[in-house]
């Protein structure tokens, strides 16, 4: 992975402001975290030249190395091994305003702060003016510090930093903080020092400035070089990286006994979709959806069973590689995105030729809509994709008129209630009722009760008929209800049950026809919902008038736990296959 | 030349922040660098002199008493708040590149500058109660700066140690104490020669810093080394301390050499 540095060209060979070579830094980790103390490499095998004149940067996930980078280039911290070699004058900045004092007027902060820097005295006396001007609290400057806005001191200190001479100038995470004028005015300084032949090296979280801003960009990760080279390739190479780690935010080593409270996603960025990203050792040649019938289909009929056949190739060869598959929402809510790591499927390597893999599912429990697929095959760590096509396939559910926009299809059972004995099975493939959704928005935790009917409880069950909000992942839960009804039953009145995530989507619903029954249970078998928060709503609606005759909308919190990673709002059962073809 | 301009600018503005801070907002301000050593040698005066009746032999007490108080509290102020000088300034270390023994020595010289009025008052009083200074003020600048290397050696050391071992401070804070009972600050040798035997009164008096006060009284008080010649030798004295210095600056190099590469990997936790 590692890029060969970009030769200076031969004519005009530019100057070395920094050279390093083989830069390890070590760290041995604390004994209160780990009972056995472990070493820690923090950074390795870091080499690259800083060339005079140019805007170096450095990019890279929170903790991947970049200010311990920056402090050894500054001198503030020294390399465990490797050898840093610095032709100039370095200054560093990695908080603007080091050691400002409150009790001190912005004056005296200046002559603090530049003394901190490394400035002798009369360097001050001779910018001092400028470094006021530029900083814009002219009024102020005699004023203790204590009385400036955190925007004030930024300005300052940017300031004082910038107008002092130096050769390299290091800033990490610039312009964090600060208006988007003064963050004008500080880009403008920056390209001017870099006119005046000034080295700067910076981080920056703002990709775009880092692609204006600098001439050669570092992407590390995880204490190594991914990449160097140009701007540009480096914000591809590092826009992949974060999109893989979107999915597997700091995966834990998994443990049994914990259960897992949040799926680490529920929604999705939709303009990053239709994008492909990897780095290509190994890369998807074909997706194809595959219906009951074994024939590939774009339109599946919602609870049909699916597979997604995937066809890769590989150069070289791969170890320990991974694969997902996830499911959206065209609205970007994220339905499903299991991977053959969450699932423990380990596959120590492909190697160089043609393969091919299958997600089953048994049963698509989505409700009909439009939907997207992302496909991948991520490296041992899921740190980084080797191919990843993202939100790339485009997938249509069919079934019924889906107007109410329900996410999922899990299979329910309604019993109306001890009078009727009537029990129900539905599937989605049955005409819904369609409740008025609408007629809601914004009602979330409110009740409204009507002299008709009123709701005396409304419940959750387990397997053993005890009530209870937490339950696990697949496992039986019963929505109890019950009616208190002054007047008979009229015609066209239902029963809903409503299932929200707490971000307010809405998951599924289910209607039963009013009877005389007083007692209503609405039983999932298996209920699939992943870990969260989720809101129960409980309403009785009125066919005929079109409105709800009352409503408790969004009253009835419960959780759902499990003792397995996964990412999405529903578990669907599936298996993987793969081999060479 | 460049670097010790820029280092000599940086220890001035440290200093003159620590002084600006500690003193710009208490509403008797720089008096306050008068009043608290007087305030301190009053209680000395009032528990030793007056309740105790502790005398010294040949100087009126309160004289003996400001000489030594004045010295030792400049030394141990500038030790205690040496100490945890890198640890409580570690977001200036480690955000800006300078040598870490430019923090305590920023802190020894603050302490040195409102340690001179109080070492101004002893030079007045005495010249006053005892008409006349003896001959030998013309030394003080050498004692001063004796004692200020080894304030300066002692707080580098420590500073760099407690980045490491954090109990130090408390060590450090109970070996004063002891010191401080140690030295003749508040009492006459002449109490300990009496009371001690040989061996043992030779040990306290081969201690440096009861050398060193010796040495600022024979400056400031005059008819002091007629007292002193009786307890020891005035060349012995400048033997120990020299001898002590060496071993200081030994220390202190070894410390800082092998530390200051490695102390900012502990100064981020």
């Amino acid at each position: 992975m590692i890029t060969l540095l970009t030769e200076p060209e031969k004519d005009n060979l530019p100057i070395k402001s920094a050279e390093l070579s083989k830069i390890g830094k070590k760290y041995r980790v604390a004994k209160a975290i780990n009972p056995v103390s472990e070493d820690f490499w923090a950074l390795k095998d870091i080499s690259f030249n800083i060339y005079k004149g140019r805007i170096f940067g450095i990019i890279g996930r929170n903790g991947a190395g970049k200010t311990t980078l920056l402090n050894i280039i500054a001198g503030t911290l020294s390399p465990t091994e490797g050898d840093i070699r610095l032709n100039s004058r370095v200054r560093g900045l990695f908080n603007l305003g080091v050691g400002f004092q409150d009790e001190l007027t912005g004056r005296e902060n200046i002559f603090l702060n530049g003394a901190i820097l490394g400035a002798a005295k009369k360097e001050i006396e001779s910018r001092l003016n400028a470094i006021i001007e530029f900083s814009e609290i002219v009024n102020f400057i005699d004023m203790p510090m204590g009385s400036y806005s955190q925007g004030m001191r930024l300005r300052l200190g940017f300031s004082i930093v910038t107008n002092l001479d130096f050769d390299v100038l290091i800033i990490d995470e610039i312009l964090a903080v600060g208006d988007a004028l003064f963050q004008n005015k500080c880009y403008e300084m920056l390209v001017d020092l870099k006119k005046r032949s000034k080295t700067l090296i910076i981080t920056s979280q703002d990709l775009s400035m880092i692609e204006r801003l600098c001439d050669e960009a570092l992407l590390i990760d995880h204490g190594r070089i991914l990449f160097q080279g140009k701007p540009k390739e480096a914000i591809g190479k590092y826009r992949a990286l974060l999109n893989t780690e979107k999915f597997f935010v700091g995966l834990p080593p998994r443990k049994p006994i914990n259960l897992i409270e949040d799926t680490k996603k529920w929604a999705d960025n939709t303009s990053d979709w239709g994008n492909k990203f990897g780095t290509k050792e190994a890369s998807i040649e074909s997706v194809k959806f595959i219906n009951k019938h074994g024939v590939e289909a774009n339109e599946i009929n919602t609870m049909d069973s699916l597979r997604v056949k995937v066809s890769f190739s590989v150069k070289g060869e791969v170890k320990n590689p991974h694969f997902g598959v996830a499911i959206f929402r065209d609205d970007g809510v994220y339905c499903y995105g299991p991977n053959t790591g969450f699932d423990n499927r380990l596959i120590s390597k492909l190697k160089q030729g043609k393969g091919y893999f299958f997600l089953d599912y048994q049963s698509l429990l989505l409700a009909p809509g439009k939907y997207r697929v992302s496909i991948a095959i991520w490296d041992r760590d899921e740190a980084l994709a080797y191919d990843h096509h993202y939100g790339y396939y485009k997938l249509t559910i069919t079934g019924y008129d889906n107007k109410q926009r329900e996410l999922l299809c899990m299979p329910v059972k309604t019993d109306a209630g001890m009078a009727s004995k009537i029990i129900r099975f539905l599937t989605c493939k049955r005409k819904k009722i369609d409740v008025g959704r609408h007629l809601l928005t914004n009602k979330s935790g409110k009740i409204y009760d009507s002299a008709y009917a009123k709701i005396t409880y409304a419940r959750l069950l387990d397997a053993n008929g005890n009530g209870k909000n937490i339950f696990m992942t697949n496992e039986r839960a019963e929505f109890s209800i019950g009616l208190d009804r002054k007047e008979p039953v009229g015609k066209g009145l239902y029963l809903w049950l409503g299932i929200y995530r707490d971000d307010g989507i809405y998951c599924q619903g289910v209607t039963t026809l009013l009877n005389n029954g007083e007692d209503y249970s609405i039983l999932f078998p298996k209920f699939l919902l992943l870990p969260g928060q989720y809101l129960g709503s409980v309403g009785i609606w009125d066919s005929l008038n079109e409105n709800f005759l009352l409503y408790h909308h969004g009253i009835y919190p419960f959780k759902m736990v499990s003792d397995k990673q996964d990412h999405g709002t529903v578990y669907m059962k599936h298996e993987w296959k793969w081999g060479t073809e | 030349m460049e670097e010790l301009s820029i280092k000599l600018n940086l220890i001035r503005e440290l200093a003159l922040k620590d002084l600006k801070i500690r003193y710009s907002r208490p509403v008797l301000g720089f008096f306050w660098v008068f009043l608290t050593p007087i305030l301190t040698v009053a209680i000395f005066y009032i528990i030793f002199g007056l309740v105790l009746n502790v005398k010294a032999a040949g100087v009126p007490f309160i004289l003996y008493l400001m000489s030594g108080v004045f010295p030792w509290v400049f030394f141990q102020d500038s030790v205690f708040r040496s100490i945890s000088s890198l640890v409580d300034n570690k977001n200036l270390i480690r955000d800006a590149n300078f040598p870490h023994y430019l923090i305590p020595v920023s802190i020894v010289v603050s302490n040195a500058i409102i340690f001179l009025p109080p070492l101004l008052i002893v030079v007045f009083s005495s010249l006053f109660v005892l008409k006349g200074l003896p001959v030998f003020i013309i030394l003080l600048p050498v004692v001063l700066i004796i004692h200020f290397i080894v304030t300066l050696l002692l707080s580098i050391t420590f500073s760099m140690l407690y980045v490491k071992w954090r109990d130090l401070k408390y060590v450090i804070e109970a070996a004063f104490l002891l010191l401080f009972y140690l030295t003749p600050v508040f009492y006459s040798i002449s109490m300990i020669k009496s009371s001690f035997p040989g061996i043992l009164y030779k040990a306290y008096i081969y201690n440096p810093f009861v050398g060193l006060l010796i040495l600022y009284r024979i400056a400031l008080l005059k008819g002091f080394l007629g007292t002193i010649r009786g307890y020891t030798g005035f060349f012995v004295i400048a033997l120990q301390l020299v001898i002590f210095i060496m071993l200081i600056l030994m220390i202190t190099v070894y410390v800082y050499r092998k530390n200051k590469g490695i102390i900012n990997d502990y100064l981020a936790y």
